[in-house]
């Protein structure tokens, strides 16, 4: 089932009605599931992805579980859609933002029956789990290919929020190009929204007219994708396989998987194993891939690929030391490796990167 | 082309949805009606547009289809506001909502469908010219049809008569229907101008800038040519630069971003709206807290014998 925001708040009065009715005792009534998604299904990136995990948890557990999910819900109104999900039934919702991290661990403690799941959140609870797979792995890749693709040495980054999500992704991106050329430089530009195509589309001209010739992003739709493609760079897409929306520029893109996830978790719902965790897969776990390898030579190709093998296999970590903060004082000493707490909470930029934080 | 041809060239682009759907409100407003569900129309032009183009594989009727979807959706405001005599802003706003959910609707099937965007159109021998020829000369319709809007509404205002009459409805529309004049009929003409420039500046959006549908694409555009209006005080040659300001502003913060330049962008992306406010206090000092807009805008007009 599939429903907007409106038809849930409509649908929750038949809903609660039919929840008070009762059920029959031991009988194992299906297990209903609540999504909440930040942006349109429609946005081809981070939440449709969610909506095929959705699809694909369903087509696993078949008619073991419902679900009902509720796109577009702007962080405001994050209780109120939360709170008509429990009373509608759902036991299970996932809230699928790092926007609903903080008002998801306000709530949970409310509804102690009903277990909670944060996409990309810092910090469990007796009935919050998070999860979240280590995208920085792909964009590790992403500045290898694009030092080897750069012309201009300038890569230009559509950034959304000055996050440590972001903030770290920008840093691995500068990692992974400086693997390949040290001269490597880097250009940010801010949108401040997660969705929101044409400024997405105006920050990718603006780099590209100031020199950069690939373009990373970091917002969902496949705007600047297709702006690169309009102006001759290159570009990578979001979330989902974007190579139709520019066939010229596009070199891979990150493509998330969460369909297993889900299923995995809802059945542990189903034979009452579920307990709070913090997942966070990478490339090995399958929780992302990297879309085709696309106008790339046959070395690039190989090497994009050795690359994503090593960092899928472990031998190769982009967080291993020294890493130095931009003003030059060492965060950790060669040999050492950051906490995965340390890179969830990164708040500073790589010695090197000229962008001053916001 | 150098950095700063193409930072104008930018501007010009990111202006012009800003600039055909504020001269359209414009005129609505001049003749007294306060239509504020720019937004909705504005997005419903966008999907009729993208969906026609995309089903008959022909911009041009894209482009039709949306002015004539706009021009629908003003129709029926004016439904309510002049036949039923409604107040204006509660039903501005409840457009707004409609067309935004209605262009979902609409849009849904289209979603994920890719699709070349309207290229440009170079003007023979000018668009050689130096600077100024990519910027003026080398642009897609849609940007020689908002230079056109612009000179074409100043004449029609200023200069006919019809304007005269439009603008005196707006001034006092009980004077205006005592002379004669056709109050009602004139606003229905001027909303129905509203919608079409506001399905208008929707087409460019899903057609020209980001040439694919989005639910929310049009990103709250509809809600700045209406602040552009206000900075106008109502005249067109004011909103051409009032939506080259805007634009300007939003490409310049990027463009700043880009080469480092330490101001927030959340200030740069405020500041048109800083200028909004202070350009209306400017107003009123100026005519000593006298009316800035048309004395009859917002009131409900019913004729009576």
């Amino acid at each position: 089932m599939q429903i907007t925001r409106r038809q849930a708040l409509a649908g929750t009065a038949a809903a609660g009605a039919a929840a008070l009715g009762g059920r029959p005792a031991g009988a194992q009534a299906p297990l209903h599931v609540g999504f909440i998604l930040i942006g349109p299904v429609g946005d081809f990136g981070w939440s449709t992805m969610h909506d095929q995990g959705r699809r694909r948890m369903l087509e696993v557990l078949g008619n073991r579980v419902t679900a009902t999910q509720v796109e577009s819900v702007a962080p405001p109104d994050f209780d109120r859609v939360a709170t008509q999900l429990v009373r509608a039934g759902a036991r299970l919702i996932f809230t699928t933002s790092f926007s609903y991290f903080a008002p998801t661990q306000r709530i949970a403690p409310q509804h102690p029956n009903v277990m909670w799941e944060n996409a990309t959140g810092t910090a469990t609870g007796p009935n919050l789990a998070i999860y979240n797979a280590r995208f920085y792995e792909g964009r590790y890749v992403q500045g290898v290919i694009a030092a080897r693709k750069s012309r201009s040495k300038q890569i230009g980054y559509v950034a959304s929020f000055p996050v440590p999500e972001v903030i770290h992704a920008i840093n691995t991106v500068m990692r992974g190009a400086w693997s390949v050329d040290p001269q490597m430089r880097i250009r940010v530009v801010w949108v401040n929204a997660w969705f929101n195509p044409a400024r997405e589309a105006d920050a990718a001209r603006a780099l590209i007219d100031q020199g950069c010739d690939v373009i990373c992003q970091h917002t969902d739709s496949p705007a600047p994708l297709q702006l690169a493609e309009q102006r001759g760079a290159f570009g990578f897409g979001q979330a989902s396989d974007m190579t139709r929306f520019a066939p010229r520029a596009h070199l891979t893109s990150s493509i998330n998987n969460w369909g297993d996830y889900y299923a995995e978790r809802a059945r542990l719902m189903l034979e009452g194993n579920w307990r709070p965790a913090d997942t966070w897969g990478g490339l090995a776990s399958g929780m992302f891939r990297l879309a085709p390898f696309t106008n790339m030579t046959p070395e690039e190709v190989s090497e994009a690929s050795r690359i994503r093998d090593a960092l899928a296999a472990g031998t190769l970590h982009p967080f291993d030391g020294p890493i130095f903060r931009q003003d030059g004082t060492q965060v950790i000493a060669a040999g050492q490796r950051l906490t995965d707490d340390q890179i969830r909470s990164m708040n500073y930029f790589y010695q090197g990167i000229d962008v001053a934080m916001p | 082309m150098t950095l700063l041809e193409a930072i104008i060239l930018t501007v010009i682009t990111a202006s012009t949805p800003l600039l055909i759907a504020a001269i359209g409100e414009l005129v609505v407003e001049r003749a007294g009606v306060l239509n504020l569900g720019v937004e909705g129309m504005m997005i419903i032009g966008a999907a009729a547009g993208i969906a026609t183009a995309i089903t008959t594989g022909s911009s041009a009727l894209g482009v039709a289809a949306a002015v004539l979807a706009g021009m629908l959706l003003a129709l029926l405001f004016a439904a309510l506001v002049l036949g039923l005599a409604a107040n204006q802003v509660a039903s501005g706003l409840a457009l707004a909502i409609l067309g935004l959910g209605l262009s979902g609707v609409i849009g849904a099937p289209f979603v994920g469908v890719q699709r070349e965007g309207i290229g440009r159109i170079e003007v023979p021998l000018l668009a050689d010219l130096p600077f100024l020829g990519p910027i003026l000369f080398a642009q897609d319709p849609f940007v020689y049809a908002s230079f056109l809007l612009v000179v074409g509404v100043w004449w029609f205002l200023a200069r006919t008569r019809a304007g005269l009459v439009l603008r005196a409805c707006g001034e006092n529309h009980a004077a205006a229907h005592a002379l004669g004049h056709p109050v009602l009929r004139i606003r229905l003409l001027a909303i129905l101008f509203g919608g079409a420039c506001a399905g208008l500046a929707g087409a460019y959006m899903s057609l020209v800038y980001t040439p694919f549908w989005t639910s929310g694409m049009t990103g709250g555009r509809g809600w700045i040519a209406l602040a552009i209006v206000v900075f106008a005080s109502w005249l067109p040659w004011r909103a051409a630069a009032g939506a080259y300001l805007f634009g300007g502003l939003t490409i310049l913060q990027l463009h700043a971003q880009g080469a480092g330049v330490p101001i927030p962008s959340q200030f740069m992306s405020a500041l048109p709206y800083l200028l909004t406010v202070v350009v209306l206090v400017l107003i009123m000092r100026a005519r000593r807290g006298g009316a800035a807009g048309p004395a009859c805008l917002g009131i409900p007009f019913v004729p009576d014998r």
